[in-house]
């Protein structure tokens, strides 16, 4: 039994760690953006690269961070910025995005498998039931980015002028903020949670062109049912990513698979605003 | 009061092909209140938004301090000095007055050199920082507004219709603290208004605002009878 609470409690961290620069992409820009699964796959590579080169498997993930918020920067500024009045146009554009990066990983790696070596190797003792220790950093990891970002949003002037353009936007740019500046940072910080993510998650699994799609529903999913709100992904992935481990372990892996986006559709079929704004 | 702060000069404006304004032109002096009266619809609103920059003008210029700011975005307009107090949705109701206050100054440690100077104008804001925007009383929400219009200490305050749906004593209220803004701090202000009695008794100068014109000006002192602008006023 402990070992099924560590699987929910380790899960909903996953959900949490991958889902993030989804919220805050879509809290702020009101984008959903669809290259999120890209950038996710993009920190996957960057792992298998970091351990490829024989580096310290940690490095992958400040790498991944830096470098797709640099690269998130660039794409909101040639690709979605031009697209802000068309909010339609921008989803596709990040939806061809996202189809274009993993055609220029299939052609640089391949279409097979890769894998990226584990930070954290062997298991540690949880009230007598030996658990993998990455599984259980992820835990700690999910805590830090929650009140990491909980932090920015309330505690930071970039946080105040992010929810200042949440909140309305002309008034926001009446009072001197850069509406422009805050969605492009947004946009990269989003993107560098992506690829960060993916390279976290790597090394419990594989990276391939499309490693990044399955997360991208469930992210969606969990993020159009949190509304904008970090404790409301926290809930939702506790709650849906528990309903996945309990499924896949008591009735089948496959059905598993499909839990979170069924329990999403029920929820927003009985609660349309999920359940930040219920 | 001499120097103008705030010109514009054949200003025509609107929303898509249709003018809202027509070849308007006025001025705004440091430390002096201008009052634009009219009655709703005549474009009041639109002016100052022309202005500040979320409509663009077909034609004519703004200037402020001598450079040109027509079609300038509303933040560099904010960041050059100039407070907008729009009619609606002026403030952040699920943030606190602190952080409404803090979205009014550049940085957090302008904002907390500045907050003591709220004490003598607004202290009651001062008790209520904690305290949601959306949960105060529509009184202490224009409060609010002018708080972080003026802890901005901006050398030009786009004002619009501020008294709406205050009471008397607050009203007077209103009308104390921006006397003291334009006196003490120098600052410039357009008021929009309706409410005449106010108006007059803030302002140096007034306009009035028809069918996108302006169809009468002059220095509140010269005003003999309020009767003609009253009747420009009335419904």
């Amino acid at each position: 039994m402990e070992a099924l609470a560590l699987d929910i409690l380790t899960t909903a961290a996953i959900l949490f760690v991958v889902s993030t620069g989804l919220m805050i992409i879509l809290g702020v820009m009101k984008l959903i953006n669809f290259a999120h699964g890209a950038f996710l796959t993009t920190g996957g590579y960057i792992a298998y690269l970091v351990g490829a080169a024989g580096l310290n498997p940690w490095l992958a993930v400040p790498a991944a961070a830096v470098l797709g918020f640099l690269a998130g920067l660039v794409i909101e500024r040639t690709i979605i910025r031009p697209l802000y009045h068309r909010p339609l146009d921008a989803i596709l554009a990040t939806w061809g995005l996202g189809i274009v990066i993993g055609q220029v990983f299939a052609l640089t790696f391949g279409r097979g498998v890769q894998f990226a070596p584990s930070p954290i190797l062997g298991t540690i003792d949880v009230f007598g039931n030996e658990y993998s220790g990455y599984r259980l950093a992820m835990l700690a990891v999910a805590i830090v980015l929650a009140v990491a970002l909980s932090a920015l949003l309330s505690f930071t002037r970039f946080g105040l002028n992010a929810r200042a353009v949440i909140a309305n936007e002309p008034l926001a740019r009446g009072l001197g903020i850069d509406s422009a500046n805050v969605r492009s940072i947004t946009f990269g910080l989003g993107a560098g949670l992506a690829c960060a993510a993916g390279a976290l998650i790597t090394p419990l699994l594989s990276v391939d062109p499309n490693m990044g799609l399955p997360w991208l529903v469930n992210s969606f999913m969990l993020v159009m049912i949190s509304g904008v709100s970090f404790p409301s992904l926290l809930v939702a992935s506790l709650l849906l990513g528990g309903s996945q481990v309990l499924v896949s372990t008591y009735i089948s892996p496959i059905l598993g698979g499909m839990t979170i986006v069924v329990l999403a559709a029920l929820i927003l079929r009985l609660k349309p605003k999920g359940f930040s704004r219920a | 009061m001499n120097q103008e702060l705030l010109s514009v000069q054949g200003l025509t404006s609107g929303y898509g092909t249709a003018a809202v304004l027509r070849n308007i032109s006025l001025g705004v002096s440091k430390g002096e209140i201008v009052v634009l009266l009219g009655k709703n619809g005549m474009g009041k609103s639109t002016l100052l938004k022309t202005i500040m920059g979320f409509v663009s003008p077909f034609s004519g210029t703004v200037s402020l301090d001598g450079d040109d700011v027509t079609n300038i975005r509303p933040h560099m307009m904010a960041r050059s000095g100039v407070a907008h107090t729009p009619q609606e949705h002026t403030l952040f109701p699920d943030l606190t007055v602190e952080e409404n206050l803090r979205l009014g100054v550049a940085s957090n440690r302008l904002f907390h050199e500045r907050l003591p100077s709220l004490e003598t104008l607004f202290p009651r804001m001062l008790e209520r920082l904690k305290q949601r925007a959306g949960t105060l009383s529509g009184g202490e929400q224009k409060m609010l507004l002018m708080s972080r219009g003026l802890i901005a200490q901006p050398k030009l305050m786009l004002i619009d219709e501020v008294s709406e749906g205050l009471q008397p004593a607050m009203v007077d209220r209103m009308g104390e603290v921006l006397i003291r803004a334009r006196d003490e701090l120098g600052i410039a202000v357009l008021l929009v208004e309706q409410n005449l009695d106010f108006a007059l008794s803030v302002a140096n100068r007034f306009m009035v605002l028809k069918l996108g014109e302006i169809v009468e000006q002059g220095n509140v002192d010269d005003v003999a009878s309020t009767q003609t602008l009253s009747n420009h006023l009335a419904v």
